[in-house]
């Protein structure tokens, strides 16, 4: 099995260098002649008043915590997938009661309103 | 020396060191990043391990997920570093308590006569899978936790709507339900009316 | 000459040897699907130019011939070669190189478990699928870095909104996953395509029909592209998440977005139009694909695998030239009210489906 993985380690590496070499390469061959109104961040012609970084809407927030849950389930649903013939009608009852358990969560989310967007 | 146990010493060393860094750099955002990294790192050692669907969920889930709501929650904040600095001192006792704790810990469940005292397992043979296996068992046998694992997400869930929900008002929605209903007739009224004479 | 060779190689010691062949066939990879990556835009450039009755790029040639415009993409890059990296001066300089590289990387390591035939593959590892989605997952991290480093408005609200699309339909794309695990009974991609023989009526496309649907449109917006481009939106946050990159740190989030919209359509092809089936099994007297050179074009193999990618990435330009943009609550009420409850319900439909022995795609052992 561990033979399978060693290609599978070069090629992240591989990968993380294309980028990095090309990166790399434009540094190389481009030129680099700064100046203070070209670093200056894109602000559609202002001047930047204040640091970007700014405080965001805690909805971002809460889309993030419901991902990691249907994640979680996603995480579970797979082993299940792939043993559903050999667990037969017991292992999809065990699977419909967990999915049935989680709807009712994904309704309450629903009717609080914690989908829309406004 | 074999070639994968240079691979695990790389990968634990690096996992040390990511979770070094996580603890020493200022900046919150690369300390989550780091965080990232050791994940990684822990990841590879798990695939040594020849654990290849724990691995690749730890990545999954951790990296995949859990990560990037951190990231999201630091990059919003605009943490005050030296707020939090401020209390160092006053809560350094506990921490130290807790890590001590830990070590204790750690030491009696893996330490002692365990550290080199036994032979690793035989690999399992290739057309093994591990992810079929653990299907085979999570779904028969531990039925039961896996059930109470669905209720616990679903506390989470309502846990997390309850404490991040604020209801903004004097905002519209749409509703494209009511959207798609909408005919011709509901919006539109064809008045008959006589042209004005010129003056 | 040619013995010298092979004495140095024999030199070699037999784990560099190992290494060295991984990273041959690796490069067998990566330098095709970068050329792809590079005719693919202008591809675009063509197919979207015909679609509003204009030319698309037709100048640049090689050796003074036009060539209907072939030296484009090429002229391209090596213009962005010579153009200036531009790091702003508020910039975190170190994650704002590092975002680019994190976009590229994932994108390019998700192809070391796509099967292109029936024995080429790189990893045959048996938790491919498992492996394709983490990686991809990982995309992420590339935009999000990319707004906050970049310490502009725009770049950070082009991220914020991109890392909530992306992990909002990332959860829909998982279940749409689900469901063909459930099909194939495998995590291994090879093994998934296999259970899809017997010609164009038994690939999963069929049972799985919501979910391939599903599963392209998620993938449209994983990798924000029209018409849920609210992330890049050039007329509302110009450009967004990259507002501040130029020159090669730029182009290598081209590259990143052109060979996931690659990925994710050689994928929909292997998971539900059989991979490198060949569609035409079972329609055709089995002697046919015993003629010498039009069976093997008709019979199965690689480049069944092409066609079909080409196509879903033809959808892509299409859906590019179609579509308005979506608004930002259309895209987020899309993901999580109407994909994620027809995804739970369909998983469940095809449990039965398995377990009933539907015939033909679940009779098999």
């Amino acid at each position: 099995m561990l033979e399978n993985y060693l290609p599978i380690l070069i090629f992240i590496l591989v990968g993380l260098a294309v980028g990095g070499m090309m990166i790399m390469l434009g540094f190389i061959l481009a030129p680099n002649r700064p100046d203070s109104e070209k670093l200056s961040p894109y602000e559609c012609g202002f001047e930047a008043f204040e640091d970007a970084r700014m405080k965001f809407d805690v909805r971002y927030y809460l889309v993030a915590i419901l991902f990691i849950i249907f994640d979680l389930e996603i995480a579970f649903l797979f082993p299940w997938a792939i043993v559903l013939k050999e667990i037969g009608w017991f292992g999809f009852i065990a699977m419909s009661l967990f999915l049935g358990i989680l709807v009712i969560g994904f309704i309450y989310e629903w009717k609080k309103g914690a989908l829309e967007w406004e | 020396m074999g070639i994968e146990k240079i691979i695990f010493y790389v990968f634990a060393a690096l996992s040390v060191y990511g979770a070094l860094m996580v603890i020493t750099v200022r900046n919150p955002v690369k300390a989550a990043l780091y965080l990232v990294f050791t994940f990684f790192a822990s990841a590879g050692v798990w695939i040594l391990l020849e654990a290849e669907f724990l691995a690749i969920v730890l990545v999954l889930v951790y990296v995949g997920a859990v990560m990037v709501l951190f990231l999201f929650v630091v990059m919003m904040l605009d943490i005050n570093l030296a707020q939090l600095r401020a209390g160092f001192v006053r809560y350094l006792p506990v921490g130290v308590a807790v890590a001590v704790a830990f070590a204790v810990m750690l030491i009696m469940l893996v330490g002692g006569d365990w550290f080199g005292g036994f032979a690793p397992p035989p690999p399992s043979p290739a057309e093994v899978s591990n992810t079929r296996e653990l299907g085979r068992l999570l779904y028969t046998v531990y039925v039961y936790p896996f059930e109470i694992a669905a209720v616990i997400l679903l506390v989470a869930i309502v846990a997390a709507i309850a404490l991040t929900l604020r209801r903004r008002s004097g905002v519209k929605y749409q509703t494209p339900g009511q959207q798609i209903a909408v005919r011709r007739q509901d919006r539109i009224r064809m008045i008959d009316m006589p042209s004005e004479e010129r003056k | 000459m040619m013995d010298w060779f092979v004495e140095l190689w024999q030199a070699v010691p037999l784990g560099v040897q190992t290494v060295v062949i991984i990273l041959l066939q690796i490069i067998a990879i990566v330098l095709p699907l970068m050329l792809c990556v590079a005719y693919l835009t202008y591809a675009e450039r063509k197919v979207i130019g015909a679609m509003q009755i204009r030319m698309g790029p037709n100048r640049v040639g090689f050796f003074g011939h036009r060539l209907w415009g072939l030296g484009q993409p090429i002229a391209d890059a090596v213009k962005l070669m010579f153009k200036e990296i531009v790091i702003p001066a508020g910039a975190n300089r170190g994650l704002f190189l590092l975002a680019p590289v994190l976009s590229i990387g994932p994108a390019l390591a998700a192809w070391a478990v796509v099967p292109f035939d029936a024995h080429l593959v790189l990893a045959d590892i048996d938790a491919g699928l498992l492996y394709v989605l983490a990686v991809t997952s990982i995309g992420v991290y590339g935009v999000i870095i990319a707004g906050w480093a970049s310490n502009s408005k725009y770049a950070l609200l082009g991220a914020m909104r991109s890392g909530a699309q992306i992990v909002s339909y990332e959860i829909a794309m998982g279940f749409a996953l689900v469901g063909v695990l459930m099909a194939g009974g495998s995590l291994n991609l090879g093994s998934i395509v296999r259970a899809q023989e017997g010609g164009v009526l038994h690939w999963f496309w069929i049972p799985l029909l919501p979910l391939f649907v599903i599963y392209f449109v998620s993938a449209v917006a994983e990798t924000n592209r029209a018409p849920f481009d609210v992330a890049e939106g050039e007329s509302e946050i110009v450009a967004g998440f990259h507002v501040e990159y130029s020159g090669m740190a730029f182009a290598v989030f081209f590259l990143a977005e052109y060979a996931n919209m690659i990925l994710v359509s050689g994928l929909t092809a292997i998971m539900f139009l059989g991979g490198w089936l060949s569609p035409l099994q079972g329609l055709l007297p089995e002697s046919a694909f015993g003629v010498p050179v039009i069976g093997a074009l008709l019979g199965d193999g690689i480049h069944w695998f092409i066609i079909k990618t080409a196509f879903f990435l033809f959808l892509f330009l299409w859906f590019r030239a179609t579509f308005p943009r979506y608004r930002y609550d259309q895209i987020m009420r899309l993901g999580w009210k109407i994909f994620i409850p027809i995804t739970i319900v369909w998983l469940l439909v095809v449990g039965v489906m398995i377990l009933a022995g539907l015939p033909p795609w679940f009779d098999g052992a």
